[in-house]
């Protein structure tokens, strides 16, 4: 398995391109640059001073496909490019005049140059922002805690005896209407950064008595339940005293009764970096913490505002620690084609360019006025754990009550995330020009692999969690105290409502340290 | 009776739509031939292959002969262990002493340490939440330009306490937000 170092190839130029330029080097493409317009959101056109309308030297037909010879400037159509290739030796590229696309009238195709991309790219950003800013988040993984390095997987296992299933399978008692947090509890301790972080010892209880003797701290109290959990001891166990310290910390959500996975889910996080400040004695902002649970699951979200009129784009970066999609339900384009909603699909709509209606006109720096603007949102740096958290409730305006959405959502087990990050998404706006975007991160992998799902059925205001865990390639429903085998179908099959990804090659890792006895599982 | 001068420009406005369509055709092959050459596409194979798999699997699923999985709740765990409906494991409850049954801790625990609905101001649980992550400065972002948190956008597990409406499966006609 390799990583990608970029997200593109940039492929071999044909014969006559490679001499084009050879013998004239950026010539062409120099003395064109300033004839490359692009209007603010769309295409890019060449567009030649000398004649109001451009048409071919030969017919003086100005409809179809026309081509700016990059030689000698002149206009020929489709039908009779050929014809000037012909007559004048050596002029066998141009430029499609309304796409700004390389052409090779001897191959009689498309040829792509990074070279040309970047001219055009320069253009286009050059038009459309002036002095904008090139803050550049430097990654830090923070992949190495205490583990040794992993080797390749081998050799299947067979015969497995029931002793020897993976450590921290453990059911857990059902508190009371607790298992919201019992699902989310059964992912996060089986999510690698965290689990390992736990295992380590790096928050040392007693330690933490000593320094700080607060009777209650919810990291001491998870790493209790992890070790707990690890322990070997297969009776299911009563996290109580982690509910307990949670409602403490928690206490606006203190109380018997419905609760949502995702909000505990968001307030264990919380509660941990709260608490890893403290000890840290550090106010970093979320892009920057180094607390587990954001050194776990903390990305960074990009946002681009663009004004429809000059194309001036505004953009702000927001961390997260999860992402919360919208069904691409039967009522969108994508979904009608199969009819099937699909976890792509939530995603595209996730990162599609909006454009905010009239009523909610944005001043534009640019224009000094107030316009209309488009927006899109992306992935300018993706966590090492992902949390995707599926939205399967509507509201009716009319009624104004709340139901759920039971659709069926398709879900991938490897996830491919480069389609969503902003090096792709801010590339494909600039018509996925060879251009090294100042976006690109090239430093982590967008590959993942699941490892945890939270399935949630019943209704809005009742209704029960499970958890499927993957270890050591094998599924486990985990259900309150009862954990069971299932086949990866039920998995699939299942009502999703938190998703958790891990990246690659954490996962191989982790399924190697993880692996009872001596012999690993192979994938 | 028509004149030349109608069928005319019906022709003409006909002819620009026919450029506009062609011109609009061949930016779309120009994008995908250059996403083809660049290597952008790629995976096509494998999202194909799990989408394969999770028709199959919903295939199999929904078919009654298949035993389905809730058979198998619950009679014995993979550890072969059996477990009762409400946990019965005893322990001391860490705020007041009493010994209680795991199944029946969570209920005890909110009248114990006087939480729960009756103990405290009747604000929706959204809105302390908000005050509360502002007040402490609280850094776990719900990044407001796309999160909409209101008490209804929550999956609730566990018995109701008041009875919830029945939606039946049926079409609506009423609009719905997407929240």
């Amino acid at each position: 398995m390799c990583l990608r170092s970029s997200s593109y190839t940039s492929p071999k130029p044909c014969k006559h391109l490679a001499d084009y330029k050879l013998r004239h080097a950026f010539n062409g493409y120099d003395s064109l640059q300033n004839c490359i317009k692009t209007t603010p959101i769309g295409r890019t056109r060449v567009d030649n001073h000398n004649t109001k309308i451009p048409r071919c030297n030969f017919c003086n037909g100005y409809q179809g496909r026309l081509y700016i010879c990059l030689m000698c400037s002149s206009i020929s159509c489709s039908i009779h490019i050929l014809l000037h290739t012909q007559t004048k030796s050596g002029h066998d590229v141009a430029i499609d005049i309304e796409r700004s696309e390389l052409y090779c009238c001897l191959c009689c195709d498309q040829v792509y140059d990074p070279d040309f991309d970047k001219v055009v790219v320069s253009e286009q950003i050059k038009g459309s922002c002036p002095g904008r800013s090139n803050k550049r988040r430097r990654l830090d993984s923070g992949m190495e805690l205490d583990l040794k390095k992993s080797k390749q997987l081998i050799a299947m296992r067979d015969g497995r005896a029931k002793s020897c299933y993976p450590l921290g399978l453990r059911g857990l008692n059902n508190l009371g209407n607790t298992c919201f947090m019992n699902s989310v509890l059964q992912a996060l301790l089986h999510a690698p950064p965290l689990r390992n972080y736990f295992l380590s010892d790096h928050h040392n209880r007693d330690e933490c008595k000593r320094r700080y003797g607060e009777k209650l701290c919810l990291l001491c109290d998870i790493g209790a339940l992890v070790s707990a959990m690890f322990s070997g001891d297969r009776s299911p166990y009563s996290p109580a005293q982690f509910l307990y310290s949670w409602w403490q910390h928690s206490s606006n959500l203190a109380s018997y009764e419905e609760q949502d996975a995702h909000e505990f889910f968001i307030s264990v996080l919380d509660g941990i970096h709260e608490k890893e400040s403290k000890v840290r004695n550090s106010s970093k902002d979320d892009g920057d913490c180094q607390c587990i649970a954001h050194r776990a699951f903390s990305g960074l979200l990009r946002s681009d505002v663009t004004c429809t009129t000059c194309g001036f784009t505004s953009t702000t970066y927001d961390p997260c620690v999860d992402i919360s999609l919208n069904l691409d339900t039967v009522n969108s384009f994508a979904a009608a084609k199969t009819g099937l909603s699909t976890l792509s699909g939530c995603l595209n709509l996730f990162t599609r360019a909006e454009r905010l209606g009239s009523d909610s006109k944005l001043h534009c720096q640019n224009c000094q006025e107030l316009r209309d603007t488009s927006k899109q949102l992306s992935i300018s740096r993706l966590p090492l754990v992902l949390c995707l958290h599926i939205k399967r409730f509507e509201h009716s305006l009319i009624r104004k009550i709340s139901r759920k959405i039971d659709q069926y959502l398709q879900f991938p087990f490897a996830l491919d995330m480069t389609p969503y990050l902003s090096s792709s998404i801010v590339r494909s706006r600039f018509g996925n020009r060879i251009f090294a975007f100042e976006c690109e991160n090239s430093d982590s992998s967008a590959e993942y692999e699941i490892f945890a799902v939270i399935a949630h059925s019943g209704m809005l205001e009742s209704g029960h969690y499970v958890t499927y865990l993957h270890v050591n390639n094998q599924w486990y429903k985990c259900d309150d105290a009862w954990i069971c085998e299932v086949d990866e179908g039920i998995v699939r099959a299942s009502q999703c409502y938190m998703l958790f990804y891990v990246q690659k090659l954490l996962y191989y890792k982790a399924n190697k340290d993880l692996s009872c006895n001596v012999s690993v599982e192979s994938r | 009776m028509s004149g030349p001068n109608e069928d005319n420009n019906t022709q003409l406005a006909s002819h620009f739509f026919g450029d506009l369509l062609d011109s609009i055709i061949v930016d779309v092959a120009s994008e995908c031939h250059r996403i083809a050459k660049l290597g952008l596409d790629r995976n096509l194979e494998e999202e194909e292959e799990e989408m394969r798999l999770s028709v199959q699997a919903r295939a199999r699923v929904a078919d009654p002969s298949n035993s389905s999985e809730t058979n198998t709740k619950y009679v014995v765990d993979i550890f072969g262990q059996t477990h009762p409906s409400v946990a019965t494991e005893i322990f001391e409850c860490m705020n007041c002493g009493r010994s209680i049954a795991a199944g029946r801790f969570a209920p005890h625990l909110e009248k114990c340490m006087g939480k729960g609905r009756k103990a405290r101001l009747k604000v929706t649980r959204s809105s302390t939440a908000a005050q509360n992550r502002y007040s402490r400065g609280s850094p776990v972002s719900t990044y407001s330009p796309y999160s909409n948190s209101t008490s209804t956008n929550r999956l609730s597990n566990g018995t109701p306490s008041v009875a919830g409406e029945e939606y039946s499966n049926g079409t609506y006609e009423e609009p719905w937000n997407k929240t």
